[in-house]
């Protein structure tokens, strides 16, 4: 992690309602200058209501929020000169080509540098096409025209709504190495994503968020720490003395067993580094495991933390460690 | 400037500008090509008497203004409709606002640049419909000396100014309607429909609907007035006189930019 001493965003108490449902209900976010913070949240947990609410599209009913260390409230709308977004889709004009979309939204807000535009098109690799209509773009060179001109201003703060939709996967590894590069050069990316292996493999600081709320906030290493587990295949026979042994580990009613398909398996809620100490006690207890799992993945900790599991599902945690991504090598067409 | 420049860079790109002045264009051609095919064929002195009016000059200067008025009212409301309802549609107005732009800045030069060429669309309709005259004196073996005139021609500036703002005010209204509505297609169904009832309630209470945007828009210039064609293009007996009508103009013409500003101001943004 990279950050500085400084908050580049916070909110505090942000409550919003449409009609009688609640999309906001008291957010606290705190995220610091110089990071990847990777903005979690199931459909309607109201990530994009926030987003709204950043860049002034929408008013909250109640709460604060404090842009790049000053407040932000109504009539401080030049404060988003120093912020990039994209909100939900990228919106262009479909008649005019990508570069002519960029001029246009040059425009507006603050001002860009000369020669900007053209080094965006290269930075998201469609210098060729920009002379083309947009209405002709892919919904992906659509998000990379979206990213362009979220950049357009230079901006120390970066909020990126789904940012990965429609990328295929170089444009994933071109936006992950660009996004990086920012937060390398301290600025800070505000990121929401469905697609959570990017997310661990691209955030810092991850804020999960459900129902309004936020559920958990944290470097994104300590919290798979804090919420790592460990699982146990044992022969179905053992299963009971293995949980025994287990627990006297773990403590009572950390170890769950699994059933159906996955019978055999025991799982512990325990720091993957003690994984060890778990095989030297059923060990100790003539009990061999065929496998161990040791660690635990941004998914399984997004879906135990808003408990959007589908209904019957009782898998566990996929591979501890998810493969390493291929080095970054710009965006592809 | 910077503003308005690309808003108007935009506009000239967009196909709608291009199909609503060829619209135009298309319609007043129809119109004299009616006119004079009519004035030859038909009988009725009636007919020859009104293709007599459109093209002996200079009185053919404001008729042309008012047959332009009573045709392109209505596309200046679907052409500004059409615009401010894109933007909502599109999403480009949350990208401008998103990045720190003046909402009522961009929306109210939004509308001066949509303002600018509807009134270069004016004056285009206008030269065409001054050639169409002289053409049809020619066919109807009309005098043309009066297209010098120079009262007629020094009234020129005067007559196309107060028709440009007639018109302004037909595009801000329809601005108004899709701001509200958000919506590109509501935007343009709504505003017809308005233009249309204006002009067919006209017709009952003339006096209440004079002064109406649409009726008053149409009786800004002395030939619209006293027998205008009214907002539906229905033929009312407007009673405004020419600089009541302005006045009447200028204050729809407020109130129309006044609710876009407030509406775009307090909307919440979003889709």
């Amino acid at each position: 992690m990279t950050a500085g001493s400084g908050v580049a965003l916070a909110t505090q108490g942000l409550t919003k309602r449409y009609g009688s449902r609640v999309a906001l209900d008291g957010l606290d976010l705190r995220v610091p200058e110089g990071v990847v913070y990777g903005f979690l949240g199931p459909n309607g947990a109201g990530k994009t209501t926030t987003m709204r609410i950043l860049t002034g599209l929408v008013r909250q009913d109640a709460g604060s929020v404090e842009l790049l260390g000053r407040p932000f409230g109504r009539g401080d709308r030049r404060r988003l000169f120093d912020v990039g977004a994209l909100i939900e889709s990228p919106a262009f004009y479909p008649f005019l080509s990508g570069r002519e979309n960029l001029r246009s939204l040059a425009a507006t807000g603050a001002g860009v540098p000369a020669g900007r535009i053209e080094e965006l098109l290269t930075l998201v690799n469609l210098r060729e096409r920009a002379n083309d209509r947009v209405s002709g773009y892919s919904l992906g060179m659509k998000q990379r025209l979206g990213i362009a001109a979220s950049l357009l201003s230079d901006p120390r703060l970066l909020l990126l709504d789904e940012p990965a939709n429609g990328l295929d996967p170089a444009g994933i590894v071109g936006m992950r190495d660009t996004l990086r590069a920012l937060a390398a050069a301290g600025k800070t990316v505000f990121v929401s994503s469905h697609i959570l292996s990017e997310v661990q493999q691209l955030v810092d600081v991850v804020g999960i968020i459900a129902q309004g709320r936020l559920v958990r906030e944290g470097p994104v290493e300590t919290l798979l720490r804090e919420e790592g587990s460990i699982r146990v295949r044992v022969a179905a026979d053992e299963v009971a003395a293995a949980a025994a042994t287990m627990a006297t580990v773990a403590g009572a009613g950390s170890v769950t067993t699994e059933l159906g398909p996955e019978a055999g398996w025991l799982s512990v809620r325990l720091d993957p580094s003690r994984a060890g100490e778990v095989n030297r006690a059923l060990a100790g207890t003539g009990i061999f495991a065929s496998r161990i799992e040791a660690g635990t993945n941004l998914e399984a900790l997004f879906l135990g933390l808003t408990a959007s599991r589908p209904a019957g599902s009782q898998g566990a945690a996929g591979p501890p460690d998810a493969p390493a991504a291929a080095p970054p090598t710009g965006w592809k067409a | 400037m910077r503003l308005l420049a690309a808003h108007l860079r935009k506009l000239v790109r967009r196909p709608a500008s291009w199909v609503t002045l060829v619209l135009l264009l298309a319609l007043l051609a129809l119109i004299y090509l009616a006119l004079i095919a009519g004035a030859r064929t038909s009988g009725d002195p009636q007919t020859a008497l009104g293709a007599r009016l459109f093209v002996t000059f200079p009185a053919a200067y404001e008729l042309v203004l008012t047959l332009i008025l009573g045709i392109g009212g209505l596309l200046a409301v679907t052409y500004g409709a059409a615009i401010a309802g894109s933007e909502w549609g599109w999403g480009t107005l949350k990208s401008a606002v998103a990045r720190g732009e003046s909402r009522t800045r961009y929306t109210l030069l939004n509308y001066v640049a949509v303002a600018i060429l509807v009134v270069v669309g004016l004056v285009v309709a206008f030269l065409l419909g001054v050639a169409g005259s002289a053409a049809g004196a020619v066919v109807l073996n009309s005098s043309l000396d009066g297209m010098g005139d120079r009262d007629g021609l020094l009234r020129l500036p005067e007559l196309l100014a107060r028709a440009s703002l007639a018109l302004a005010m037909n595009t801000a209204f329809g601005f108004a309607i899709a701001t509200v509505a958000r919506s590109q297609l509501a935007g343009i169904a709504v505003g017809v429909g308005l233009f249309f009832a204006e002009g067919i309630a006209g017709l009952f209470l003339p006096d209440v609907f004079q002064w109406f945007p649409f009726s008053a828009a149409s009786a800004v210039t002395a030939a619209g007035s006293g027998a205008g064609l009214g907002g539906g293009g229905a033929v009312v007996a407007t009673q405004l006189d020419p600089d009541t009508a302005i006045v009447a103009v200028v204050v729809w013409l407020v109130v129309a930019l006044g609710i876009t500003a407030l509406f775009t101001e307090r909307a919440e943004i979003g889709g």
